[in-house]
């Protein structure tokens, strides 16, 4: 039911009510009969059980994928008609590439503030599993013709089939991660990112340890039992996060080989596995949650997305977007309390913690005269990351949003910079405060 | 237009097999596309020398892509290096003075001579380059950088810094043969900052076919921030004779960059001068530069339909060659004034106008054979050398508007007209430069771009010459 008052104008504050999210899991396991959409209803639905929100009080859907369905890519719209909420709960989708969740949630957060809606869901959802599989161009050009075109000759059958030599050049191929314009699959760029900015395997090797050790301790202390909902699958139930590995070490990580090249120092262990899941997040304006007695975890005080060359460091640009969206909340890195950094490779956020305490990127890159600052260990990534919980693409941005906003209402911090890289050369941040 | 000792690989392999006292010309790397943000990307420049630009030096390289090699004894040679190469992960890499490591190789090699004071000193190029020149890559790339000995106190000094020009030109025949080029780089005192985009240029695939030539970087013109790529976005820029050759591949490289480009050449040229335009998205404009009311036309065209012109390349040029004895007066005149008095009566139209808006850029055409002097061209030759004191003497006019004027003067370039030349020789002209070829009307094309931007702001009233380092000329 339509029931806005028109709010255009009215300067309000977006908080974060609540957020919830599938258990991730390995792609082409457990959830390979869910697609982006299945998982994403799934999420909201459980967002809407735990917050117990009225129906009636949603104005909109805000939702980031990254492979969206082609029969249905807005995924948003697709999830408010499935949990038959009412038909005014309007939906749009965005993508972002990794980016996109957090892309989804500051888009509602931009909406609340300029008074557009009071009541927002923004989540994300991707499913690698349910990766369409394309018939290359040649071959739907070759076809297109004959199957939809004017009445053919066996002569123009022909044709077609002397278009289609050699076959592999027909056959439907594997979805890759890689970047359009340099053809780069992903993991070599993380590779070029750790030989250029000499981040060791070891040092990487580290960091995936913690990343699970820390993930998995939080996974047994029940840290996630308030952000994560059971999924039923054909096949049973899914509790929990399936990536996760308590027991590995440093020792078992050196054991690895290289995937992208030789030499390399980027292994399956110190990157993030292809994930599917979905994560939602609750939003409205403080004045809309006061009223219907929610209590506010957090609020944003900026964000900022930048974009670098993807041809040179595809994935350092939380490392300006960082400090960018620092300088938008008028902090320094000292003053926040939480630092949480989607782990698309150790290399990576290595890299990007890296340039952050380099005087002379911050000079050359940011135009500061001095370093932005050294990310301490025992406030980052406190409960692990995209490494050790996956990436589900669109929906890492929300999980890690939902997480840090419990932290900085429960954990007596008071902020939180998030920082995230994407494809493209995209780099995301955004800093949080807690809402008391 | 084919050198077969290029472009034929049998005949390459022949001539090798059989040891043949001919040398097989490398094919020079050249650049495609227009001007890219990191154009030394990957590539490894080895710095040297004793000097002041070593952080100017830093930044440039890191942020163009490229990885240094830093010769010292101490770790601390590597400072300047440490906080550029944060910022872009360029991380330098230091070797000792000395042999150089096994293996090793450089595609570019940068001599910051800036700190060389007595004869003396200039032991310091052999030092340090000695042990390297032959580690030096294919279309490989050296760049001596030092202050002007026109600037110096003491005659010593003088002769110090003009002997790194003379150091360079040698040098420059000794690696031709693989394609590598070797330029010297005058820098004044306070202009630093402007070497950037030099030497972005001379360290990448578009400078292939310039060596053995002197740049000397000023502050003659005023100037702000330019930018790295689509260098000429916005500008409007005049090209003349842009119908074919030279001017043709002119054209087609400035709009690449982002110029709209007026096409100018004579009626008779319509066709293909249209084409040209057409293709690039230009303008055409035909006028016979010749006639007495060619600069009013010129002026009153840009100004009315594009507000003014940014970039004037005075391409347009003739040859009627007769030894002076033999010579019709009317030959002399043509030559004279379509090389020399049509290209002074535009521009100052232009310039009186304020047609050609501040920052502008002037870029004539001159010619090698006009500086070196050619049998049968006199009057050619007195219209191409009256080019290079015309760009000279203007560029301390106009310098405080941000106007910079310089001339091109192309080598031997395979065009339609040298093609014409009787093959023994074209043979011989080709084989006469240190890269042992002939270049492309890109080559000349790419230099003209590069003084048309706005990151050439350092050099004014220059005569480049684009002659792959020929024997000829100065």
């Amino acid at each position: 039911m339509a029931k806005k008052k028109n709010g255009w104008g009215k300067k309000q504050r977006a908080v974060i009510v609540g957020g919830v999210r599938t258990p991730f899991v390995k792609a082409f396991g457990k959830y390979l009969k869910l697609d982006s959409i299945d998982l994403g209803d799934i999420a909201v639905r459980s967002l809407l059980e735990r917050t117990d929100i009225s129906h009636q009080e949603i104005d909109s859907i805000v939702w980031g994928g990254v492979i969206l369905p082609s029969h249905a890519p807005n995924i948003a719209r697709e999830i408010a008609l499935d949990l038959r909420l009412p038909a005014s709960v309007e939906g749009m989708t965005c993508t972002r590439a990794c980016a996109s969740g957090l892309q989804a949630v500051t888009l509602a957060a931009a909406a609340i503030e300029r008074g557009e809606a009071d009541v927002v869901i923004a989540g994300g959802s991707d499913s690698t599993s349910n990766a369409p599989l394309n018939l290359p161009q040649k071959a739907v050009h070759a076809l297109a013709p004959l199957a939809f075109g004017k009445a053919a000759t066996p002569g123009d059958y022909l044709g077609v089939l002397a278009q289609m030599m050699p076959i592999t050049d027909i056959l439907p191929k594997m979805p890759k991660i890689a970047e359009r314009t340099t053809g780069e699959v992903m993991g070599e760029s993380a590779e070029s990112m750790a030989q250029r900015n000499e981040i060791s395997r070891e040092a990487q090797d580290q960091f995936a340890a913690r990343s699970h050790h820390r993930a998995a301790e939080a996974i047994a202390s029940g840290r996630f039992d308030s952000e994560v909902t059971a999924v039923e699958t054909p096949e049973g139930w899914v509790h929990a996060d399936n990536i996760v590995r308590g027991d590995t070490s440093v020792e078992k990580l050196a054991k690895l080989r290289p995937v992208f090249a030789k030499d390399g120092t980027v292994t399956a262990g110190n990157a993030s596995p292809l994930t599917d899941g979905a994560a939602a997040v609750l939003l409205m304006s403080e004045e809309k949650a006061r009223a219907l007695g929610y209590k506010p975890l957090a609020a944003f005080r900026s964000w900022s997305y930048v974009a670098v060359d993807p041809a040179d460091q595809l994935l350092i640009g939380p490392a300006i977007a960082m400090p960018k969206a620092l300088d938008g909340a008028k902090m320094a890195l000292k003053d926040i309390d939480l630092v949480d950094m989607h782990e698309a490779f150790a290399a990576q956020v290595l890299s990007v913690t890296k340039a952050l305490a380099s005087k002379g990127f911050a000079e050359v890159r940011l135009g500061k005269n001095k370093a932005v600052g050294e990310v301490d260990e025992d406030n980052f990534n406190i409960y692990g990351g995209s490494l050790s919980i996956g990436h589900p693409f669109g929906a890492t941005g929300a999980r890690m949003v939902t997480t840090v906003a419990n932290e900085l209402a429960n954990s007596g911090r008071e902020t939180a910079l998030l920082g995230i890289c994407a494809a493209g050369g995209l780099g995301a941040a955004a800093v949080l405060e807690a809402v008391r | 237009m084919t050198d077969f000792l290029l472009e034929n690989e049998n005949a390459r392999k022949l001539v090798k097999t059989l040891g043949l006292p001919i040398p097989v010309p490398e094919k020079l790397a050249r650049a495609k596309g227009p001007y890219e943000e990191r154009p030394l990307d990957d590539k490894k420049v080895l710095v040297c020398g004793v000097g002041e630009l070593q952080s100017v030096l830093a930044q440039s390289l890191t942020k163009a892509g490229a990885y240094p090699l830093v010769i010292g004894t101490h770790e601390s040679a590597l400072e300047p290096f440490v906080g550029p190469g944060e910022a872009w992960a360029r991380a330098p890499e230091l070797v000792a003075p000395g042999e150089a490591p096994d293996g090793a190789r450089v595609d570019a090699i940068v001599f910051d001579g800036t700190g060389l004071e007595t004869p003396e000193d200039l032991h310091q190029l052999y030092a340090f380059i000695h042990p390297w020149i032959r580690r030096l890559n294919r279309s490989g790339r050296v760049v001596v950088i030092g202050r002007p000995a026109a600037d110096a106190k003491k005659p010593t000094h003088a002769a110090t810094r003009a002997g790194l020009e003379g150091f360079t030109r040698s040098l420059a025949k000794e690696i031709g043969g693989n394609g590598s080029i070797a330029n010297s780089v005058f820098v004044q005192k306070g202009a630093e900052a402007r070497l950037d985009a030099v030497l972005r240029f001379l360290l990448s695939p578009r400078s292939a076919f310039i060596s053995c030539q002197p740049f000397h970087v000023t502050n003659l013109a005023q100037g702000d921030q330019a930018p790295d790529t689509h260098v000429l976005g916005g500008k409007v820029a005049l090209v003349t004779g842009a119908a074919r050759g030279i001017g043709e591949a002119t054209a087609e490289l400035l709009a690449a960059e982002g110029a709209h480009v007026v096409c100018l050449d004579r009626p008779a040229d319509d066709a293909p001068c249209s084409q040209v335009a057409q293709r690039i998205g230009g303008s055409t404009l035909l006028v016979d530069i010749t006639d007495p009311d060619a600069p009013d036309r010129i002026a009153a065209e840009l100004k009315e339909r594009f507000g003014g012109v940014d970039v004037v390349v005075h391409n347009a040029g003739v040859t009627r060659d007769k030894t002076l004895g033999r010579m019709q007066p009317d030959a002399w005149d043509m030559a004279v004034d379509i090389n020399l008095g049509a290209v002074i009566r535009i521009t100052d139209r232009l310039l009186r106008d304020d047609v050609l808006r501040p920052g502008g850029r002037i870029i004539c055409l001159s010619s090698v054979s006009g500086i070196a002097g050619n049998r049968g061209q006199t009057n050619y030759s007195a219209g191409k050398a009256g080019i290079v004191g015309f760009v000279k003497a203007l560029a301390a006019k106009v310098g405080k508007k941000g106007v910079t004027v310089n001339a091109i003067a192309p080598g031997f370039i395979e065009t339609r007209l040298t093609n014409a030349m009787p093959v023994a020789i074209r043979e011989v002209a080709r084989r006469m430069s240190a890269v042992g070829q002939g270049g492309t009307p890109e080559d000349v094309g790419q230099a003209i771009t590069f003084l048309a931007t706005p990151g050439a702001v350092g050099l004014s009233g220059e005569t480049v010459r684009v002659c792959g380092g020929a024997l000829v000329g100065a």
